[in-house]
Parts: structure tokens; sequence; C-alpha cells
């Protein structure tokens, strides 16, 4: 809501300073976005049109005479607008305006030109850019811009939230003014007319079919005007806060609409075929063409005014165009009603419309407005536009919506605020939004006005109190009572850890974004929960894994020079077992990615060490200890659902915590990615996090000696050496300490099927020293094993 | 095994412990130990010599003089670049870099959020989290956005049924705690929310919240604003210029947001919003209202990030590009 200063002060008394009143309702709540800047307008100078011809050479410029104060200067202008004794805007030669731009002499299609009339948007006082900017008539030639612009431009835009629906309107946004500095407040001139005989109710009668939806419909009649060019201080008003001007019945309306924040239409009564208007619903295959000339089909979700079966407006919305005020029209039905806020939003928001009117119904208009709105556009049509009043007035409202009182008590206020205020501070504030206060310090009884329906509970009106108290004022209190809790205090807390962990071994930590496309998503054979408004194809399910964003990431390095990466993100994936909300699993996941080389070949090593499923494979083994999880055990996996090829799941406790394994050619072929080879991993993190908190339990140091031995066993090529060691630390019984394999042998000599694979072992035993045949017992035993199992021969 | 064979396993084991040949001192010594030591293998196998044969022991004794003396010279050649100060095989000058290693990065959204967190346990929150995924009730209806109400407008949200939702802000786990538990209560709820917005270089489809729930039964906004401000203080330092303005969010009454002031750009910049738990959302969780007070707040990480190191298009922090991220 854009507000000018010139017309607040209609109705209070405020600072002169505009950045001033801008902090004063920011800090009552009405947050002033912008205002507009007049700072560097201090070469524009005002000038009068003196004279106006039609460029010689160019039938759409114009070539003008600009008295500057001192000089008439030839001028030539664009703009459709300008004419003969306008007071204008003018940029002499040298000046520069806001944007940058020096106005220098000029030649336009032959003509000179000294000089640039300006309109609002070279001036950046607002978007106006159709025409030049036309001041007030009393304005001096001669005169410097900027002191006009203060007196009559300056304007605030104001974020008016939701539940302030009077401050769409200069008269709500001067009452919380009036308040805070404590000053009188002027209304607009809304005084009901008397008369003898309400005649207009001969001429219009109206009929609802549901009143909860319309509770009130105002209208009345004038006639004889004459519809015709606003006068320029009903221009300048609309244009100070960035509308523009029709004619002056649809100024009026806007005028009102701005000035009271009340909603009103104007029909052109003639263009009715009977008297009668019924408010209705909508019916499916009905259509009406709006003013804004588009064709819009309603439904029963919109609300109609309609005559005669045809729809003449959507109520609440926008006029119909068949029935709207024309230079032809000379009576004017008005119509200044009061809709059901729910019902407006949904018939707007069902059209994908929104207008100023619907803007403020759905928040919530004021059912009493109606009526002052109706007595101030009768008012402005006889003093504007020359109409006379058909007396009477057509007012149907069979419910009278009044304001509940609410009671408010000094012990919640108190507990609330945590601060002291005056009882007579809270008297005078509610007074002065206009509520009716009764009763005594412990316990007033206020009833809020009608055109604050946002006041409905006792901390309304303490929020009310507060505001224009001063949030500023209300000292921040540093003791608080505290709350102990004995659980964990963060059920997260060993995430941190496990970050430390992984960028301390090298890994970049990368957010990337849930939504992806379908092409992504379907490379997994997981279903996908699917988004029903997305904001495009790209985006139209939740990740079922992390991994394809990590390897899009991956690419996009690559493409841009970083190939060597670790990367990996913690993050919620989504899948839909079953149909529902219900249906939907999110499951917490840490997975990464590693490309490329982890060592880069340099002086100490003549070769890089390239990533590869071992180095992973190290990695994760060394992480997992990092974070308290020893006894890992890495099982082949052809099952897993996440991509990977040759996977192997990781396993402790006899339970699968993750996978690692080769990116799958299918997922890179799929996202259409330029990467080489690849490893990834995919943990649970919440079972990594739990196990991660597993106490830590000393056990005595041992003293007695290790021992070592080899093995030498030839086994077949086909063998898993991971399964000979597993073999190993079965059959070591107690005294076994580690199982590292050292060396693969392949030659003629071995077989040309077989390999050769030493092994050492170490032995120690917590109660003694071991002697050697406490040794070759368990090592017979294993080589037996062994033998037996993989048909092993000891080489 | 045989003599000859055991003398070949730990020749084996020796070329492999020493290949590389480790590079300070503690392993030299150990792989010394280890092989020429008292008790080393060498020593095993000269004991061993008394079980081998008579007319083997010539052969075994050549073959295991010359493996002690393979690893003895090998422990020499290593110490005498000792004495020559070579930190490597070979290389002397110093002026060498030293080995690469991989450097990771944590990613800044993460720094921001883990500051976040430890203020505010550091006075006493616990750190609660929820799903993304919610019905309309937890997000928006037991949060005071009846249906249909234009503050729905304010945020707009991306639906996977008409009833489901992907949440809109964290304080959807505001309802979910006080469904489970009984106050009083002092919770930070940090977590992942989506708006439907257009992409742009200062809005993306997701960002994060930390949201704050405090309630109790003598709670004020006096005591929002201190621990508000102590927030402030640690995050922003502790000169910093802040305001607090009265504002509008359906969950709470009042409302207010804070501002923080930049003098770098000459305006005030908003953080955060807050206010007074409002008293339909404590009637929706059947909290008695009468009995209990609280007041709620919520940040967006991405915003405080950006502020703090001077970002100025958030889809730098979703682009994963390591040429920023190795800036963190």
């Amino acid at each position: 809501m854009r507000i000018s200063i010139d017309w607040l002060k209609e109705f209070v008394k405020i600072p002169s300073s505009t950045q001033e009143v801008a902090d004063l309702l920011t800090m009552l709540g009405l947050e002033a976005e912008e205002t507009y800047d007049t700072t560097q307008l201090t070469d524009i100078v005002i000038g009068e049109v003196k004279a106006k011809d039609i460029h010689p050479n160019a039938d759409k410029l114009s070539l003008c005479q600009i008295f500057d104060g001192k000089n008439e200067l030839p001028v030539v202008c664009g703009a459709p607008n300008v004419d003969v004794g306008q007071k204008i805007a003018f940029a002499p030669v040298g000046s520069i305006l806001p944007e940058g731009i020096k106005i220098g002499k000029a030649k336009i299609r032959g003509e000179v030109s000294n000089g640039m009339i300006c309109s609002e948007s070279e001036l950046g006082i607002s978007q106006e850019h159709d025409g030049i900017m036309v001041l007030k008539e009393n304005a001096k030639a001669g005169t410097p811009f900027v002191q006009y612009i203060l007196e009559n431009a300056a304007s605030i835009e104001l974020d008016i939230t939701p539940n302030r629906p009077d401050c769409f309107s200069h008269i709500g946004v001067a009452r919380d003014l009036s308040v805070k500095m404590s000053t009188p407040l002027s209304s607009p001139n809304y005084n009901p007319r008397i008369y003898k005989k309400n005649e207009v109710k001969d001429m219009i009668s109206i009929e609802f079919e549901n009143t909860d939806e319309c509770p009130r419909y105002v209208a009345g009649v004038v006639q004889n005007v004459e519809v015709g060019p606003s006068p320029d201080w009903l221009k300048n008003r609309l244009e100070s806060i960035g509308q523009r001007s029709i004619n002056n019945i649809v100024d009026i309306s806007n005028f009102v609409l701005m000035e009271m924040g009340h909603p009103t239409h104007m029909f052109d009564y003639d263009k009715f075929e009977s008297k009668s208007l019924l408010i209705r619903r909508g019916k499916n295959g009905e259509k009406i063409t709006t003013l804004d000339e588009i064709e819009r089909k309603i439904s029963p979700e919109q609300l109609m005014i309609t005559n005669e079966e045809k729809p003449v407006a959507i109520a609440g919305i926008m006029g119909g165009l068949d029935s709207a005020v024309t230079f032809d029209t000379t009576t004017v039905l008005i119509e200044s009603a009061y809709f059901d806020a729910p019902t407006i939003r949904k018939g707007a928001k069902s059209l994908g419309m929104s207008t100023d009117a619907s803007k403020r119904f759905e928040r919530g208009a004021d059912p009493n407005g109606a009526k002052n709105a109706y007595w101030r556009v009768v008012q402005l049509l006889e003093e504007v536009a020359g109409g006379d009043w058909v007396p009477g007035i057509v007012d149907p409202y069979p419910k009278v919506i009044t304001q509940n009182p609410i009671v408010l008590t000094r012990k919640k206020l108190d507990l609330l605020t945590g601060c002291d205020i005056d009882d007579s501070f809270v008297i005078h504030t509610l007074n002065g939004l206009g509520c009716n206060i009764n009763g005594k310090s412990d316990k007033w009884i206020c009833t809020p006005p009608t055109w604050r329906p946002d006041l409905e509970r006792e901390v309304d009106l303490i929020e009310e109190v507060l505001r224009v108290y001063g949030y500023d004022n209300v000292p921040s209190k540093y003791h608080y009572n505290g709350v102990m809790e004995g659980h964990n205090p963060d059920p997260h807390k060993g995430l941190a850890h496990i970050i430390s962990v992984l960028t301390g071994l090298g890994f970049t930590q990368l957010f990337n974004n849930s939504l992806q496309s379908n092409r992504q998503v379907s490379l997994l054979d997981i279903p996908s929960v699917k988004i029903l408004n997305p904001l495009s194809d790209n985006m139209n399910q939740l990740r079922t894994s992390i991994i394809q964003g990590l390897l899009k990431t991956a690419d996009f390095n690559i493409k841009n020079g970083t190939s060597d990466l670790m990367l990996f993100e913690w993050g919620n994936v989504f899948e839909q077992k079953e149909p529902g909300l219900e249906g939907i699993v999110e499951k917490f996941h840490l997975s990464g990615i590693i490309h490329g080389a982890i060592h880069q070949k340099s002086i100490h090593r003549s070769i890089g060490r390239l990533s590869s499923i071992f180095v992973l494979k190290g990695l994760i083994k060394t992480f997992l200890a990092r974070i308290k999880i020893h006894d890992i055990v890495f099982h082949p996996d052809t099952d897993n659902e996440f991509g990977f090829e040759n996977a192997l799941s990781v396993h402790t406790q006899g339970d699968v915590i993750g996978y690692i394994g080769d990116i799958s050619n299918n997922i890179i072929d799929g996202m259409n990615l330029d990467i080489a080879k690849s490893f990834g991993f995919q943990f649970d993190l919440n079972k990594i996090l739990l196990l991660s908190e597993r106490e830590i339990k000393y056990r005595p140091i041992i003293n007695f000696p290790i021992v070592d031995r080899d093995l030498n066993f030839v086994i077949n090529e086909s063998t898993a050496v991971g399964e000979v060691i597993s073999a190993i630390e079965k059959n070591g019984k107690a005294i076994l300490k580690s199982v590292n394999p050292y060396s693969i042998f392949r030659d003629e000599s071995v077989g040309s099927t077989k390999k050769a694979v030493a092994i050492n072992l170490r032995f120690q035993s917590s109660t003694k020293t071991l002697e050697d045949k406490d040794v070759n017992s368990v090592i017979n035993e294993i080589i037996r094993v062994v033998s037996k199992i993989f048909s092993a021969k000891l080489r | 095994m045989n003599i000859k064979e055991s003398i070949e396993s730990v020749q084996k084991s020796f070329r492999a412990d020493s290949d590389p040949f480790p590079n300070d001192s503690q392993s030299i010594e150990d792989l010394r130990i280890k092989y020429l030591g008292r008790r080393g293998l060498v020593a095993d196998l000269f004991s061993g010599m008394k079980d081998v044969p008579v007319e083997g022991r010539p052969l075994a004794g050549k073959l295991l003089n010359e493996l002690k003396q393979e690893i003895g010279s090998a422990f020499d050649a290593q110490v005498d670049l000792s004495k020559s100060g070579a930190p490597n095989k070979g290389e002397s000058d110093y002026s060498l870099p030293g080995l690469s290693f991989p450097i990771g990065h944590i990613h800044p959204l993460q720094q921001i959020m883990d500051d976040i967190k430890s203020i505010f346990m550091d006075i006493g929150f616990s750190v609660a989290y929820g799903p993304e995924i919610d019905d309309d009730f937890h997000n928006f209806s037991a949060l005071n956005f009846p249906p249909e109400h234009p503050a729905r407008d304010m945020q707009d949200t991306f639906f996977i049924d008409p009833k489901t939702v992907l949440r809109t802000h964290t304080s959807n786990v505001q309802i979910h705690l006080m469904e489970e538990k009984d106050p009083p209560l002092r919770y930070i709820i940090p977590g992942r929310v989506y708006r439907n917005e257009a992409i742009s270089f200062k809005s993306y489809c997701l960002f994060h919240q930390v949201e704050g729930l405090y309630v109790d039964k003598f709670v004020s906004f006096a005591d929002q604003k201190g621990i508000l401000e102590y927030f402030v203080k640690r995050m922003f330092g502790s000169d910093t210029k802040m305001r607090f303005r009265p504002s509008y969010f359906p969950f709470t009454e009042p409302s207010a947001e804070v501002d923080i002031w930049s003098e770098k750009r000459g305006q005030w910049l908003e953080i955060l919003g807050c206010g007074m738990v409002d008293p339909e959302v404590f009637k929706s969780v059947d909290i008695d209202s009468n009995d209990w007070h609280g007041f709620a707040f919520g940040m967006g990480v991405e915003r405080i990030c950006m502020l703090k190191y001077g970002i100025d298009d958030i889809r730098l922090l979703y682009q994963g590009d390591m040429r920023f991220l190795e800036q963190f």
C-alpha cells in the first residue's frame, strides 16, 4: 500500500521528515519498505508549458516552449499527455537524472531541444512512465522541484500484514500515527444526508441467496452525472500513490478506496434491464467479461451480482464491462457492500485474480464502513461530477455485525509483556484505536471497532497496547526460569563429529536440492514422493537417494576444472512405500563419493594415487573407527537398491549400516554425466549416530609378547581372500589378534589358475607368554580348516 | 616349514615392510626391533638353527647371514640418509613443498547452523527434529492458519496431496513436541523447509530454518527480548545494533521481527521473526493458555549465512562449486 504524506496530513499532524514518518510506521508494525528518494532531484526545476506544436518531422513528438522561470526554451517531448498551461518537472541542459543520465543540448529530428520534460519513472519517484508528470496548477515555474515533491508527492510504500485490513487506507494509517503521537485524528466527511422520502427504493431492489456471504449491500443512485476528466486535486491524489486517473466517476471510487479502505463499485444504471439485483453463487458455464476486458469463466466458487439472470459483477473482485461507467453514462448506481472474507478469497483464488477490492474484502472489510463509503461517494459525485443524488439509500443488512466485548486484565498484561504499562496509557491507546473501553485496571471490558476484525481476544489487545508502547521500550530480561531435562539435549549430537571426521579425511560437504526430476529419481528402483504443484518438471519429486545429487555436483566441478573430488552430504531421502502420508518414509542418510586422484603426483610420489574401491574401503574403515564403530565387516551384496555395482554391504554387530561400491554406469549414463570411474558410500545416519554413542570400556593393556607368524597359501584364483581371512579369524581361538594379507603371488610355478597369498598372523595371550606349542596348535588347526574349505595348499 | 622356507618368509616379510621404508624414527625403530632385535625374527631363525639337521646347516647358515646382511644394510642406508638430514629418500632441499593431503571443507550452512545450535544450547535449549513432509494440521491449522486464511499466502506451498505438504517452516515440529511432551519446554528446531518460489539470486525452493520454542508458567515478552538479544550479540558481535518491531504471524501474538543495523549498507536487515505463542496454538495441542505462556522464534540459516559471509547469491549454497566451498 502506497501512502502519500500529503494525503496523511489531511487527517493527522505528522513530522516533517518523510523518513521520520516511515520509521514511526515501521515501529508500529506497518513496515515502510521504500520511501521514494528525492535527494537526487536537485537539478530539476518546475517549468510551464507555454506553447505546444506538432513536431514538423514526427507526428508523435511535440515541440514545446517551456518557461523555466527566466527564459522560454524549445523542448521536444514524446509524451501524449503534454499540454499548454501544464506545470511540469523540467530537467534543464546540464542536469543529471537519478539514473545517471545527463541532459545535453540535442537536436531531435532536426529540431533543437534544450532540456527534457520528465515522467515519474525518469524522476525515480514511481514506476509510471506512460506520460510526463503533471504538477499542481499552483506550482511556480522556476522553483526547485524537490521542494514541490516534498510538499506534494512524497510517499511511502507500506508492507501491510494480513491482519491489518484497516491499514489499506490513509485514514487507517493516520489513526495509528495519531495514537502513537497522541495527536488528534480528523475524519473524511461521510455524514449521512437527510431525506424525506426514500426515493431510491423505487429504482433499485436487492435480493440475496445467502446473507452469510453478503451480510450487507448498500446501494444508491446519483443522476445527471457528467463523466469527464477528474479535477487536478483528485488526479494528483491518485497519481501521488501511483494510481492512474481514468475518469471522474472511477477516480472517485478509487479515491474513497484509498482514503477509507472500503471498496465501492459504480454501475451504469441505465445498462440494467430491471431494477432488481440478485446476489447469488455463480453457475457453471456462466461467463462475464470484466472491466479489464477479459472473459472470465464463472463457477459456484464465485459470488455474483446479477441482474435478470445476467452477471453484472463478480462480487468483491471486479465489475463487469457491460455495466461499466462510460463517457455516455448519466446515472450511476453506487454499490458499497460488505462481503464475507473467505467467500471472496476462495472466489478470487479460483479465478487467479487479486484486485484492490478483493485484497481488502478477503482480509476483512468494515461492515459499517460500507455505509460511510456510500455517503462519501455521494458527496464526491455531486462535488466533482455535478450529479444529483436520488434521495434515499437501499441498505439490506439483516444481521448487524458487531464486535464482541473482550476482557483485558492487568494480570495477563503484566505477565505477557513483562513490563509495567500505566492504566492511562492502556486506555488512551485502545480508545485511540477505536475501542470502547470500560471498567478498571484489574479488568477492563473493551469492545473493538468493526474495522478491526483482527481484535478478538485478550492477547490481541495486549499486542495493540505493546505495539504502541513500543517494543523498544520493553526492558530485556536476562534472568529467566530454567528448564532442565535429563535426556540427550540433541539427538544429532554426533553429527558434528561425523562431519569433522569426514572433512578431516578430505571430504567436502555439500547441500544439494532435495527436489529432483523424474529422470534422476527413476534411475533407482525406489518409489518416489511426487509433488502436486512443482516449480518445474525438473523438480517434481523428492530424492530417493543422495547419490544423484553428489554425482551432478561432481560433474559440475569436473566441467569447471576440479576433477579430484571427495564429496559427502547428509540429509533426508524419501520413499512412497504405500499411498498417502502414512506410506511416506523419510530416511536419514549419509552418502559420499570419491572421484579422480586421492593423492596427486608430486616430487615425493612419482605416481599419484587414483581413487579405487580399496581407497574408499580404507577411508570408510578409518571413518567408522574414528566414530567408535570398530567391528565392521564388508560383505559382497548384489542386491542393493542404491545403484552401486560390485557393492559391499557394511555390517556391524549383525546389522547392515550401509553400502559402498562402484557407481553404476546406468546412473552416470542415465544422468548424462561426464564422469569416469567413481565410488560411493551410503549409510543409515540414524544407525551410525546411535552406534557412535557407544560407551568406551577400558581394557587392560596386555604386556605379554606378540608372536608373528606368516602363512603362505596357494588357493584357487576364484577364491576370495576375504573368505580365507574370515575362516582364519573364526579358527584363531582367543589368541589370534590380527590377520593381514600382505602379498599375492601369481606365477607358472604356482599354477595357472592359482594364486599364492602370504598372510601375516599375530598372536597374543592375555594371560601368559605364548609358547611355540600354543601357537602351533592353533596354526595347525587353521591350516587344516583352510586347506579343507578352499582346497588350499601351503606353499 | 623347513629353515629355508622360514628364511625366505622373513625375507619377503621384510621386503614388504620396508617398501616404502618408514620415514619417521619411531617406525624405523619398530622395524629394526621386529627384525634385528634381541628377540627379533632374525634372532628367532638363528635360534632355530639348532633344530636343523647337521648336513643342512652350512647352507642354512649362509642364507641366514645373507638375510641379516640385507636387512642390516637397508637400515644403514637409511641411517646415513638421516645423518645427512634428508627428510625423505634423497631430497635435502627444504624449499620443496610438503606432501599434499586432501582437504575437506565444512559447508558454510552447516557452520552457521552449528553456531546457532551451540549458542542456544549454551543457555539451556534442547534440540528437536521432525518430518519434512507433514499434514496440513501440523504445518498450518494447528499453527492458527485456518483454511482459506490470507496468511497462507505468506508461504507458497508445495503439496504432495491436498492435505499433505512439504513443510513451509519447522514450526510443524513445535506442534509435534507439544503433542508429545508436557510443558515446560525449551527447544530449538533446525531443519530443511520448502517454499514454492521461483529460484533466483535471492530465493530458492528450499532453505533451512532454526525455530525456537520456550513454554513455561511465567515467560514474557521481556524474556524473549533478553534471550534473542543474547543470541544476536553472540552471533553478530556484542556491539550489534538491533531492534524489535511489531509484525504479524498467525502463530504468535504479539509478534515481532528483529532487525540488525548494517553500517555497510546503511539499512536495517531483517534476521528473525518471533512472538508470544498464540493461545490458539496452545488450544490445538491441549495446553491451557491460562497457565502456560511462551514464545517462539524462527530464523533462516541461509539469510544469516549470507549476511555473515557476504554471499550475494543464495544459489551458490546449493551448487556445490568447489571454488566456492573451498573458501570455508
